[in-house]
Order: C-alpha cells, then sequence, then structure tokens
C-alpha cells in the first residue's frame, strides 16, 4: 500500500471518529435530543458519573484525539507521524478503560461509544505504519 | 503540501522509545484522573421550587386537566430517566400553561419504570399521590430531586421531604398508599405493561382525540410537541 493510500486510510478512520465523538458531544449538550432507551442505552452510558472527568465529556477527549490523528496525518513529517501513533496509542488504552468500564462497571453497551473506542484499533494500525515508513 | 519525510529527519531510536512510552504514561495518568475526577451523581443538584404552578387545574389519579378536553397527551415515563427530567422541567411548564390550564389538553401519565428498583419504589409513590390527586405535583418534584440511576436516591427521607412541600398532600395515607399491595403490584407491573404497549424507552408520548386509538409522536424539541398537539386539536 502507498504512502497516499494509507494517509487517506487514516484520515477516512480519523473522519469517522471525529464524526462520532462530535456526535456523542453533542447528545452530552444538547439533552433535549435524547431518549432513554429499554435495553442497554447510550444513556445509561453518557448519563453515567464516568461520561465526564471533571465536567469535560470524554466524547470531548476524543474528538480532540481524532482532530489531533487528522491534523499530523495532513502535516507527515517524521516528527508528526511519531505524533500520530503516540496520540493513536494512548487513544487505544484510554478506548481499552472506557470499554471495561461499559461492560463490568456501568454494564451497558453504548453502540455509538463503542464505534468510538473501536476506530482507535484501524487508527493506531495506519498511524503505527506511516512512522514505520519513515 | 505536505513534506515528504526523509530518513535524514527520522526522529532517532530512543525519541522514538521516548514517544511510546510517553504515550502510555499519558494514558494511565488520563485514566487515572478519570478516575478521580469522575463527575459523581452527573446529575444536577436538586431545585428547590416547582418548575410548574398546577394549583387551579382539576387532577384525577393520572389525568391533569378538563375532562372535557377532547385531546389527551399520554407520557411513558421513568421517575430516573433524565430525558423525563428535562422534559419535566424545559418542556411540561410551557405545555400546561398553553395548552392544560386553557382546558383544551388533558394530560395522562402512566409509568415505564424500566431503569431499575428506584424507579419502582419512586413510581409507587407517584400512584399513590394520585389516590389524592397530587399525581402530577409528586412526579414533577421528583424530577427536581433526581439523583444518580439505581443509587439509593429514592429514600423514605427524600420521599417525606418532596411530600411535606406539596400543599394539602397527607403525607402519613401517601405512605401508607404506597405500600398497599394494589399500588405496589401496580407498579411493578407497569414495566411489562410499558413493553407490551411496545414502549421503546422514556419519555414517549402518546396522542388521543377523544375515544380513538391513541399514536406515539415522535417530539424532538418544544414546538415539534405544540405543532403534534395543534394538529390534534384542529384534526
Amino acid at each position: 500500500m502507498s504512502d497516499r493510500a494509507l494517509r487517506l486510510a487514516g484520515a477516512v478512520v480519523a473522519l469517522a471518529g471525529i464524526a462520532v465523538a462530535g456526535y456523542l458531544a453533542w447528545a452530552h449538550y444538547a439533552d433535549s435530543a435524547v431518549v432513554c432507551v429499554a435495553g442497554g442505552s447510550c444513556e445509561k452510558v453518557q448519563e453515567s458519573e464516568y461520561a465526564a472527568i471533571a465536567g469535560v465529556p470524554v466524547a470531548v477527549l476524543g474528538l480532540a484525539a481524532y482532530g489531533a490523528i487528522l491534523a499530523l496525518i495532513a502535516w507527515d513529517t517524521p516528527v508528526a507521524r511519531l505524533a500520530a501513533a503516540a496520540t493513536a496509542v494512548v487513544g487505544l488504552l484510554f478506548s481499552a478503560y472506557l470499554l471495561v468500564l461499559q461492560l463490568f462497571v456501568i454494564d451497558a453497551i453504548c453502540v455509538w461509544c463503542l464505534a468510538n473506542d473501536v476506530l482507535i484499533a484501524p487508527a493506531l494500525a495506519v498511524t503505527t505504519a506511516l512512522r514505520l515508513r519513515g | 503540501m505536505a513534506t515528504r519525510p526523509g530518513s535524514s529527519s527520522r526522529p532517532s531510536r530512543l525519541a522514538v522509545v521516548l514517544a511510546f512510552a510517553g504515550a502510555t504514561a499519558v494514558a494511565v495518568a488520563l485514566v487515572v484522573v478519570a478516575l478521580v475526577f469522575r463527575d459523581d451523581g452527573k446529575t444536577s443538584p436538586p431545585t428547590p421550587t416547582p418548575s410548574v404552578e398546577l394549583r387551579g387545574i382539576p387532577q384525577d389519579d393520572r389525568l391533569l386537566g378538563d375532562s372535557a378536553a377532547t385531546v389527551t397527551l399520554i407520557e411513558y415515563a421513568d421517575p430516573q430517566c433524565p430525558a423525563c427530567r428535562f422534559y419535566s422541567e424545559n418542556m411540561f411548564p410551557a405545555l400546561v400553561d398553553e395548552y392544560v390550564r386553557p382546558g383544551r389538553v388533558t394530560m395522562e401519565f402512566r409509568g415505564f419504570p424500566f431503569l431499575g428498583s428506584d424507579s419502582v419504589k419512586a413510581l409507587r409513590f407517584v400512584y399513590a399521590a394520585g389516590l389524592q390527586d397530587k399525581l402530577w405535583q409528586l412526579q414533577e418534584a421528583l424530577y427536581r430531586n433526581q439523583g444518580g440511576e439505581n443509587a439509593g436516591w429514592v429514600t423514605d427521607e427524600l420521599l417525606r421531604e418532596v411530600a411535606d412541600g406539596i400543599p394539602e398532600l397527607d403525607v402519613d395515607r401517601l405512605f401508607v398508599d404506597a405500600e398497599s399491595d394494589g399500588i405496589t403490584q401496580e407498579a411493578e407491573a407497569a414495566e411489562a405493561e410499558g413493553q407490551a404497549a411496545g414502549i421503546p424507552g422514556t419519555p414517549t408520548f402518546l396522542v388521543k382525540i377523544g375515544d380513538g386509538e391513541p399514536y406515539v409522536i415522535q417530539i424532538a424539541s418544544i414546538d415539534e410537541m405544540r405543532a403534534a398537539l395543534d394538529d390534534a386539536l384542529a384534526g
């Protein structure tokens, strides 16, 4: 796969992450748009005490991470590639923590949150591949 | 244009190791910060005063408003649901003033306590308040004092404090009624009834015109609710 194709794939994944995290952040602030849904819902996850850190929704952190990855892929210097991969590592580990919370602590799965957590894996794969190429 | 990475500007092996070690450290720090600074009880603090004035509006058990009104707005609600609280505090007061107080629309409360044990307990008291025609005041007051989901916030102390603030509500009778077999069974069965009715979550709204079949309305704003009620009133 060419560098160009890899960067394009990375940009697509980052944009998808921005879209999902953006929706979750919007839903967090726009209470009027959400309802409580029966049987494992975003509401339970989004309303849990883990959905925000000192008032900052975790969705906003996701938005910042995917935004940074996208910007670093666009910048595309060796240092930027290293920084993108490092950001994806942070994202992967933090997403793993959020997944554990959903599965074992909050005991509810939010599909949108899950999508956001899972998207970080291809983001890490692409940024690592770019980093290894130089 | 992006600069094409060249081998001469590649970060050193040490820089790479430091970057990934740093990333891991940042992630661990984030998790620690997240655990320490998690928003305990993200739900808003209690609001001391009622968001709506219900005095002077007829109530009959679960109904609010003039029984002669041709349009009924049915609400399936869970006292623990934050979205129901949002509706109660931000849309319900205006709808009462515009549609219920003038006698155009009647509201009907239906419990759907699907979120857990605190929901069922709260619903027992809400239904019991209905026996004294004070259901709407109590459900509104509980939303104002809503706590974390199934955190045990529906305590006897909270219920007594909230009930004490409702004029003409016999609090001792409320507690007796809430423990009665009939009300207990009604509240416990409410979730199954909501599921049987195909209620996906809360709040779910239905509109009934006269004795017609109720139909579900999808609303995301008070203007959409007004449009749905105006349509029903015109039809």
